[in-house]
C-alpha cells in the first residue's frame, strides 16, 4: 500500500527555501517546505495574502530559481521553464493579436507539432472548455471569464504533466467565479491532469481541493495539510463543508 | 446599424469639409477686407489655380507628375528607413548591450534636423537623386527607430514567461511575442516618420531639381509668385493627409486584435 503511493508522486519538492535579495536587505519568503503530489491530485495552496503562495508556485514550475533546495517532476529536476507544465496566470495574459484558436494552438505550434494535429488537439481543448463557436474571436471580444477559459485550453493543449493555477479567477465577477469553478472540475473530471492551484479564497479551496496545503505568513512554511474527502460535486452548504471552512479558517487566523 | 454608418460618413466626409471651408471663408474675408491682400492671394484664386495645375503645367509637368515625382523620392526612401528604423530599434530594446554601444550614436544624430544634412549629403551623394533620398531616409529613420524601441521595451513580461513555459525558444520567444507585441508602437512611428519624410520632400528639393511638389514652392521663390508657393504649398498638404489615410488604413487592417470591440 504505501510502496503504490510512493510510485504515483510526480511532483515532489525537497527542502525549499527562497530569499529575494533587495537593495537595502534580503526577505526570506519561503521558509522551508517540503512537498510530495500525486499523480491526477487536485492540490490548493492556500494562505494569507502576500505568503509567498505565487513564490512557491512559481518554484514549482521552474519560472523562479530556489535558494536552497530542489523540484523534481517526474524525477527530473526542475530548472528552468518546459512544456512538461502548464501554467494558468492570474493576469490571464493571452496573446491579443492571436485568435482563440491562436492562442490555444500556440505550445503545440512551437513545439513543432503538425499542423493538423495540432488544430484538431485545439479544437478538442476549445470545446472542452466551452468556447466552441469563438476558435476565430481575438481576445479582446470576449469576456474575463471566456478569457480565462481560453487561458485553460491554452494550458491544457500542450497536454503537460502537471499544470499550475495562480489565481486563476480572482478577477473574476462572483457569479463567474462559482460558474468557473463548476466548470474547472467538470474539465478536471473529464481530462484528469495533477493541478496545483492557489488561492486565498476558502470556499473555492474547499469545493476543489483533494487537498490544501495551509501556508504560515511569511517566511511561508506548510502549518498544515487537510485531505479533503468530500463527494463532489460538493455542496457550500453541507454541514460537512461548512465545519471544514470554519476549522481551516480558524487555523489560518491563528498565523496571522 | 444603418443609422451607425450613414453616421460614420457623416463624421469622415461633413466634418472636416465644413471646417475647411470655414477656413477658406475666413481666409477670404480676411484678404478682401484689409491690406493682406497685396501680399496673399485669395482662397478662390489658389484653389482653382491648384485645380487648374492638374491640367496647365507648372514648369515642366502637370500636377500629377509633380506629385509622382516626389513620391518616387519619398517611398523608397521612407521604405528603407522605415525597414532600418525598425530593426534597429527592436534590436536595442531586446538586447541590451546594443541599446548601450547605439544608443549614444543614436542620440547624438537624432537632434539634427534633415535640412543640416543637406550640404554633405550634396558631398557624399551628389546633387542626383541620392542626397534627396538620403534626407528622406533620416527623416523616416530617425522617429521610427524611436517607437520600435518602445514598442520592444514594454512587452508584457508575463506573455514571454507564458511563451517559454509553452515551449517556445528564445527565438520564437523574439518572432511570436516581441515582434507583434511591437506592431502598434511600430506603426505609430511608420505614421511619424511617414509625415516627417514627406515634408522633407521640399528640403530635399533644394538640393538642385526641376520638378516635384518641392520644386514647385523653391521656384516660386525666383519669381515671387505667391500663388504659386500656396498651389504648392496645398499639394504637399494635400497628398501628405490622403499618405496618412493609407497609412491609418493598412493599420486597421495589420492591427485589427488592437481595436476595442467589446
Ligand atoms: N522578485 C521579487 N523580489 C523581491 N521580493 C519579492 C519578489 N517577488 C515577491 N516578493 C515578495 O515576496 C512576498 C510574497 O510574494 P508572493 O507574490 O509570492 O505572495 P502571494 O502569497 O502570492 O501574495 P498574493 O496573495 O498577493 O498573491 C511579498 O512580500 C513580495 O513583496
Ligand atoms: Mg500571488
Amino acid at each position: 500500500m504505501e510502496q503504490d503511493r510512493n510510485l504515483d508522486i510526480i511532483l515532489k519538492c525537497e527542502n525549499v527555501s527562497k530569499k529575494f535579495q533587495t537593495k537595502h536587505r534580503t526577505k526570506e519568503v519561503i521558509g522551508n517546505i517540503n512537498l510530495e503530489v500525486r499523480k491526477n491530485e487536485f492540490v490548493v495552496l492556500f494562505g494569507p495574502g502576500q505568503c509567498g503562495k505565487t513564490t512557491m508556485l512559481n518554484i514549482l514550475s521552474g519560472l523562479e530559481k530556489t535558494t536552497t533546495g530542489k523540484v523534481f517532476l517526474n524525477d527530473r529536476e526542475v530548472v528552468e521553464p518546459g512544456p512538461d507544465r502548464g501554467v494558468v496566470f492570474q493576469s490571464i495574459s493571452l496573446y491579443p493579436w492571436l485568435t482563440v484558436m491562436g492562442n490555444v494552438e500556440y505550445g503545440p505550434k512551437v513545439r513543432g507539432i503538425n499542423k493538423k494535429v495540432r488544430k484538431e488537439k485545439a479544437e478538442y481543448y476549445i470545446e472542452l472548455v466551452g468556447l466552441k463557436g469563438f476558435e476565430n474571436s481575438y481576445p479582446n471580444q470576449i469576456s474575463g471569464g471566456m478569457k480565462q477559459r481560453v487561458g485553460i485550453a491554452r494550458a491544457y493543449c500542450n497536454e503537460p504533466d502537471v499544470l499550475f493555477m495562480d489565481e486563476p479567477f480572482s478577477a473574476l465577477d462572483a457569479q463567474t467565479r462559482y460558474l468557473m469553478q463548476e466548470e474547472i472540475m467538470r474539465i478536471w473530471e473529464k481530462e484528469k491532469r495533477t493541478v496545483i492551484f492557489v488561492t486565498n479564497n476558502i470556499e473555492e479551496a474547499l469545493y476543489l481541493a483533494d487537498r490544501i496545503i495551509l501556508f504560515t505568513n511569511c517566511p511561508t512554511q506548510i502549518k498544515k495539510e487537510y485531505v479533503i474527502d468530500l463527494p463532489r460535486p460538493r455542496d457550500y452548504t453541507s454541514d460537512d463543508f461548512l465545519k471544514l471552512r470554519e476549522e481551516i479558517t480558524e487555523n489560518m487566523a491563528h498565523t496571522l | 446599424m444603418i443609422k451607425n454608418k450613414t453616421g460614420r460618413i457623416f463624421e469622415i466626409i461633413f466634418y472636416p469639409l465644413v471646417s475647411i471651408l470655414i477656413f477658406l471663408i475666413i481666409w477670404d474675408v480676411g484678404v478682401k477686407n484689409s491690406e493682406l491682400s497685396v501680399v496673399m492671394p485669395g482662397p478662390w484664386e489658389v484653389v482653382s489655380k491648384f485645380i487648374q495645375s492638374f491640367a496647365v503645367p507648372i514648369g515642366k509637368y502637370t500636377m500629377v507628375y509633380h506629385i509622382l515625382y516626389s513620391l518616387m523620392r519619398v517611398v523608397p526612401a521612407y521604405i528603407v528607413g522605415s525597414l532600418a528604423g525598425i530593426i534597429l530599434g527592436i534590436l536595442m530594446g531586446w538586447y541590451p548591450v546594443i541599446n548601450r554601444i547605439l544608443r549614444p550614436l543614436y542620440e547624438l544624430i537624432r537632434p539634427i534636423p534633415p535640412i543640416a544634412w543637406i550640404p554633405i549629403s550634396i558631398v557624399w551623394f551628389g546633387i542626383g537623386e541620392g542626397s534627396k533620398w538620403f534626407l528622406i531616409f533620416l527623416a523616416a529613420f530617425v522617429p521610427i527607430t524611436l517607437n520600435a524601441y518602445a514598442g520592444a521595451t514594454t512587452v508584457d513580461e508575463t506573455l514571454i514567461k507564458c511563451s517559454k513555459m509553452l515551449g517556445a525558444s528564445d527565438g520564437q520567444v523574439f518572432k511570436t511575442v516581441v515582434l507583434p507585441y511591437s506592431v502598434p508602437h511600430i506603426f505609430t512611428g511608420l505614421q511619424v516618420g511617414l509625415s516627417t519624410s514627406w515634408a522633407t520632400v521640399v528640403a530635399a528639393e533644394m538640393i538642385r531639381s526641376t520638378e516635384g511638389v518641392g520644386w514647385i514652392i523653391i521656384s516660386s521663390m525666383d519669381t515671387n509668385n505667391v500663388v504659386q508657393s500656396l498651389v504648392g504649398i496645398m499639394g504637399i498638404g494635400v497628398v501628405g493627409f490622403i499618405l496618412a489615410i493609407v497609412m491609418r488604413k493598412i493599420e486597421e487592417v495589420l492591427c485589427r486584435w488592437n481595436r476595442i470591440e467589446t
